[in-house]
């Protein structure tokens, strides 16, 4: 038998598969009682309000101080135990600290004071947004919505949720990052220069009023930073848990054919084998490089 | 045809449930696949560029991988942005 002929065998068995499985449990109607929105809902598991603000103890903070105390852990570890011949750990943190120092600082600050000032900023922050992405796609027993009974104890199922894939996470980087990129700008050409460097070279005989014009636009540019900048984050890491949880059976609990999961569950697989292995470091990778750019444009001498 | 009992349920103001459930379920998956179908052509572009120049010039691999996946993530992010305006119009 030859290679093609397998290949359409085995496409039509599984096909076959999936219509046998059709067959044997079929429709139960559109199911009403599961929500896709829960998986995001964040329960609070400690209570905690101090003036009004809610300081609540729920999934979003537990996944965050996990990523910070991993990051910090594993990086000091690491220093502490350096060696002349590095392992394969050792080599893998040396390979992502190169890309951190010489990528993305380097290739987007220059070798300047600014560049070495806020290298460690630009470092941590590639670091923490990895950690926390990462994490996120794997599957904790963290969810408060659903419990399995095992010989009568309630086990919270095992979710996959990360930190970054709430809005408010990345918005708070992205804030600082903004008033970071902001300040490192005053200080270093004083407010009002820095405010003219916003306008675009070329414009030196153009009439005020033009001028004024075109600063409104890179004003509003640079207040779009903020959004663009956070949501990038936020959707790409929703969109991939939420691609996850259809394609790993959620669509087929939510429509009621059971069959449906024989069908989009290779394509969960496929799907988080391309979150974990790319979607993960790049979301940091573009984090930390865009804040490069923003603070070297904000301190560059000239255009 | 639901597309026209749509459009005179809503030139009659009328507020029915059922009605714009539908409307914000068309709302996010148009504007989500349309919104894909731009992303998806940027990125084409950029993937198609990047083999091209490689291909001119192969001593420029390295410096062209970092740029390509910078273009990659911010064309690809578009493609979000529609997708969370749809979400926003579909959960509020």
């Amino acid at each position: 038998m030859s290679t093609k002929a397998k290949v359409w065998l085995g496409i039509g068995g599984y096909f076959a598969f999936f219509i046998l499985m059709l067959l044997i449990f079929g429709n139960e109607g559109k199911n009403d009682e599961f929500k896709p929105q829960n998986e995001f809902k964040l329960e609070p598991w400690l209570n905690i309000k101090i003036g009004g603000i809610d300081f609540s103890i729920n999934r979003a903070v537990f996944y965050l101080a996990l990523a910070s105390a991993l990051t910090i852990a594993t990086m000091v570890w690491i220093a502490r135990r350096m060696q002349q011949k590095p392992n394969r750990v050792q080599m893998a943190v040396e390979l992502a600290y190169d890309l951190t120092r010489n990528n993305i600082t380097g290739g987007n600050i220059g070798e300047t004071k600014v560049a070495i000032r806020w290298f460690p900023f630009l470092a941590a922050l590639f670091f923490f947004i990895w950690f926390s992405n990462v994490i996120g796609y794997l599957p904790l027993p963290t969810n408060t919505q659903e419990t399995v009974d095992v010989f009568g104890i309630g086990v919270p199922t095992f979710a996959i949720y990360a930190a970054t894939a709430n809005i408010s996470f990345p918005l708070v980087l992205t804030l600082v990052v903004w008033v970071t990129y902001n300040a490192e700008g005053i200080r270093a050409k004083g407010f009002l220069p820095y405010l003219k460097s916003w306008l675009p070279p070329g414009l030196e005989d153009m009439n005020p009023i033009g001028k004024g014009f075109i600063f409104v636009i890179e004003a509003i540019s640079h207040f779009a930073r903020l959004i663009s900048l956070s949501v990038r984050l936020f959707a790409n890491i929703l969109a991939g848990h939420l691609l996850l949880l259809f394609m790993g059976g959620g669509l087929a609990v939510l429509l009621g054919i059971a069959a449906l999961g024989a069908l989009t569950f290779p394509m969960a697989f496929f799907f988080f084998v391309l979150e974990l292995g790319l979607i993960a470091t790049l979301q940091a990778f573009i984090f930390a490089t865009l804040t490069a750019i923003y603070i070297g444009g904000a301190t560059a001498e000239s255009h | 045809m639901d597309l026209l009992i749509i459009a005179q349920a809503a030139s009659k103001g009328v507020t029915d449930t059922g009605i714009t459930d539908a409307g914000k379920s068309i709302a996010l998956g148009v504007g989500a696949g349309l919104g894909s179908i731009g992303a998806g052509i940027g990125i084409g572009i950029i993937f198609g560029k990047e083999i091209e120049s490689v291909a001119r010039q192969p001593e420029m691999k390295d410096e062209l991988q970092s740029i390509r996946w910078l273009g990659f993530a911010l064309t690809e992010a578009v493609a979000f942005y529609t997708f969370i305006f749809g979400l926003i119009a579909f959960f509020l």
